[in-house]
């Protein structure tokens, strides 16, 4: 029986069977455990949405960036995304999450924590002398608050918001938008440029390490105990994440663990 | 299964649910066949397969080279191991072959004595089947990437065809000319299906990343433009106009019951789509490779209880559950990229085309098959008897010794 028998129960309520699969899912995770905290395979995407952000090393940008989450990293911890995606929206309407687009890649989005963005705004524009405070706050209450997309029009700003031509070149200024079109913006992080930087080099460089290997394939636990250079900040695991969220790796589960293939 | 059979006998279960999951168990184990192939004719890259609609016995393949061949998938040897043997070609020698690519080859719904072809050679030819021998040629104006004969039309013969002249054409059988055009494509237009519920209702997806549905009734336009960001128009930039992908759309296919439209473009998406409204259903079925300026086939299983779509992935061919979008298997056994596919719906059965020139069916494991094949690594060590159990053949029962112990 080399067939995986993860598949729909296409007869319904199966018992389930101590076949090998079974006892190496009992045995896996408390081998592990003694190491390290581990994801469990299926969670949702609250769950997923807190583990990647207790991943994001905070004290590595010394507090000058709130923990970014990729929502491709989602999809690694799940193999239902159309779930997840639900889930998650559901998330994003209640205002817990913001979805942010960074960087030119197409269906590339970045989430944050409202709170922690809002907080993040706040520390990062009072250092700002030349934006003025109330700019910043009318922001925050009204495109964070109350509206829910990723760029904004000029329409939206000046007739639905009520902005100044003045205040978006303020907003501008502070890094809060980001120029997507003529008389269109992105919503942006401020200070995202650092944090875009470390997370292109890492992903260029966990790329390479894989590329190098034999048959360009190598066990999680192993690509995990290796170092990134210096420049790539956030950590092997948030790089894992991304990988194989975005599908430039495939996961094949070997008896030893996970195993990460290039997808050519 | 057994708990399955129960049910039924106690009347918990409707007749078609233990139809149901014994054909999803089949089309879940689905793997590279160790004993079923398909002759080797093509010399060229398979552009398209189709199986005939009637008895689903014959398969009809057209390559790069213009050649057309039909193999017959019927076992009436009795013997597992088979390899589907040619029927006839069209051979790229003949007078009557397409001079370029064949792009797409389909079976006429109705009867297998016929059958349509269309090539980059910018003709579209209705075959007859025995005499292999074209009886009606239509000359198009451009390369034809794709046609389609609706499957279900009782009240009309049309042939939509799609083209790189932006438009999709019709053409009636009847007059052997056409019949009307569809304008709304800005970009050639790489595929076209017909709606398995409505004979009237036809999909076409093209390179301008837009994906159209038509009423062909209607003189004015499509019945709707397939938009991926279902109106949101924030998300698509303030000039955009309605797109199906971020690339050029080239897999289209309704599902068995017409209610739902699989979508396949080159932004390494799959999509499914309401077809009543055009709702896009936001599956995210996963980046898939595709990087053909062609028509690429995909096909969707029916009457199983997840659904499957089945997307050519570069040399593999992934099956991914309709509805929910998680990935069930992968089959590996292509060397080269996969261009077309066709599912078996009453065996279970899938035949895929690419451009490493074979045709490889993909039969499903079962119990038995394996009993076959360890009996034939048995008799291989029996050398000197295996000729008589293949002798016996049809009657042979797999379970039971029925090799003689003279050599003991």
């Amino acid at each position: 029986m080399n067939r995986k028998r993860t598949l729909p129960d296409v007869y319904r309520h199966r018992k389930k069977i101590c076949g090998g699969r079974g006892v190496s899912d009992v045995q896996g995770p408390n081998e592990e455990n003694e190491t390290e905290v581990r994801p469990e395979p299926a969670r949702d995407a609250q769950a997923s949405l807190q583990y990647l952000h207790n991943l994001f090393p905070i004290d590595k940008f010394e507090g000058r960036l709130p923990p970014i989450i990729l929502r491709h990293q989602l999809y690694s911890l799940s193999p239902n995304r159309t779930e997840l995606d639900q889930q998650l929206n559901d998330i994003i309407k209640k205002g817990e999450v913001r979805l942010f687009k960074l960087g030119t890649i197409p269906d590339e989005f970045a989430l944050v924590f409202t709170e922690e963005y809002r907080e993040h705004v706040r520390k990062f524009t009072s250092r700002l002398w030349d934006v003025p405070k109330t700019t910043i706050d009318k922001f925050l209450d009204l495109a964070i608050g109350s509206c829910l997309d990723v760029s904004l029009t000029r329409d939206d700003m000046i007739n639905e918001l009520g902005f100044q031509e003045n205040e978006i070149k303020d907003l501008f200024k502070a890094g809060l938008l980001a120029v997507r079109d003529v008389g269109s913006w992105w919503l942006s992080v401020p200070g995202a440029g650092t944090f875009m930087k470390s997370h292109l080099r890492g992903r260029k460089a966990i790329l390479l390490m894989i590329r190098k290997c034999k048959y360009k394939e190598i066990l999680q636990k192993e690509l995990e105990a290796r170092k990134l250079p210096k420049a790539a900040k956030l950590g092997i695991s948030y790089h894992i994440h991304d990988v194989i969220g975005a599908d430039l790796v495939s996961c094949i589960d070997t008896t030893s663990g996970k195993l990460l293939r290039l997808n050519e | 299964m057994i708990r399955c059979l129960e049910e039924r006998s106690s009347g918990l279960l409707l007749p078609t649910g233990v139809q149901q999951a014994v054909s999803t168990d089949r089309a879940l184990a689905m793997q590279l066949s160790k004993q079923r192939d398909v002759e080797k004719v093509h010399t060229t890259p398979i552009n398209s397969l189709d199986l005939d609609p009637v008895e689903m016995r014959y398969l009809i393949s057209g390559a790069s080279n213009g050649t057309i061949a039909i193999h017959d998938l019927h076992n009436v040897t009795g013997q597992p191991q088979y390899t589907c043997p040619l029927l006839c070609t069209v051979d790229r020698c003949s007078q009557h072959a397409h001079k370029y690519s064949v792009e797409t080859v389909q079976w006429y719904p109705a009867d297998s004595g016929m059958f349509v072809s269309s090539s980059f050679d910018k003709t579209l030819k209705v075959w007859d089947t025995n005499t292999l021998v074209p009886v009606e040629t239509v000359a198009c104006r451009e390369r034809v990437y794709c046609h389609r004969l609706s499957k279900i039309a009782t009240k009309h013969c049309l042939i939509a065809v799609a083209s790189s002249l932006s438009q999709v054409n019709l053409v009636d059988l009847k007059s052997g000319s056409y019949s009307h055009i569809l304008k709304g494509h800005k970009g050639a237009v790489y595929v076209v299906d017909w709606s398995p519920q409505n004979e009237y209702v036809l999909a076409s997806g093209s390179s301008d990343n837009k994906a159209l549905m038509w009423d062909v009734r209607m003189a004015k336009n499509c019945i709707f433009t397939l938009d991926q960001h279902n109106g949101d128009a924030t998300r698509c930039g303030p000039h955009a106009v309605q797109t199906a992908h971020n690339g050029a759309v080239n897999g289209l296919r309704f599902t068995a019951d017409g209610l739902y439209l699989v979508s396949f473009g080159t932004d390494c998406r799959v999509r499914l789509w309401r077809t009543d409204n055009g709702q896009n259903m936001l599956v995210n079925y996963g980046a898939i490779n595709n990087v053909h300026e062609k028509c690429l086939s995909i096909d969707v299983s029916s009457s199983l209880n997840p659904e499957i779509v089945f997307v050519p992935h570069d040399s593999n061919i992934d099956m991914l559950c309709l509805h929910t979008g998680t990935k069930l298997q992968r089959l590996v056994g292509h060397y080269n990229d996969c261009n077309t596919l066709v599912y078996h719906p009453f065996h279970q059965e899938l035949y895929s085309g690419g451009n490493d020139r074979n045709i490889i069916a993909w039969l499903p494991k079962t119990a038995s098959s394996d009993d076959y094949q360890e009996h034939l690594k048995e008799t291989k060590l029996k050398k000197g008897t295996s000729r008589e159990t293949k002798k016996k053949g049809a009657n042979v029962n797999l379970m039971q010794d029925t090799w003689s112990s003279d050599e003991d």
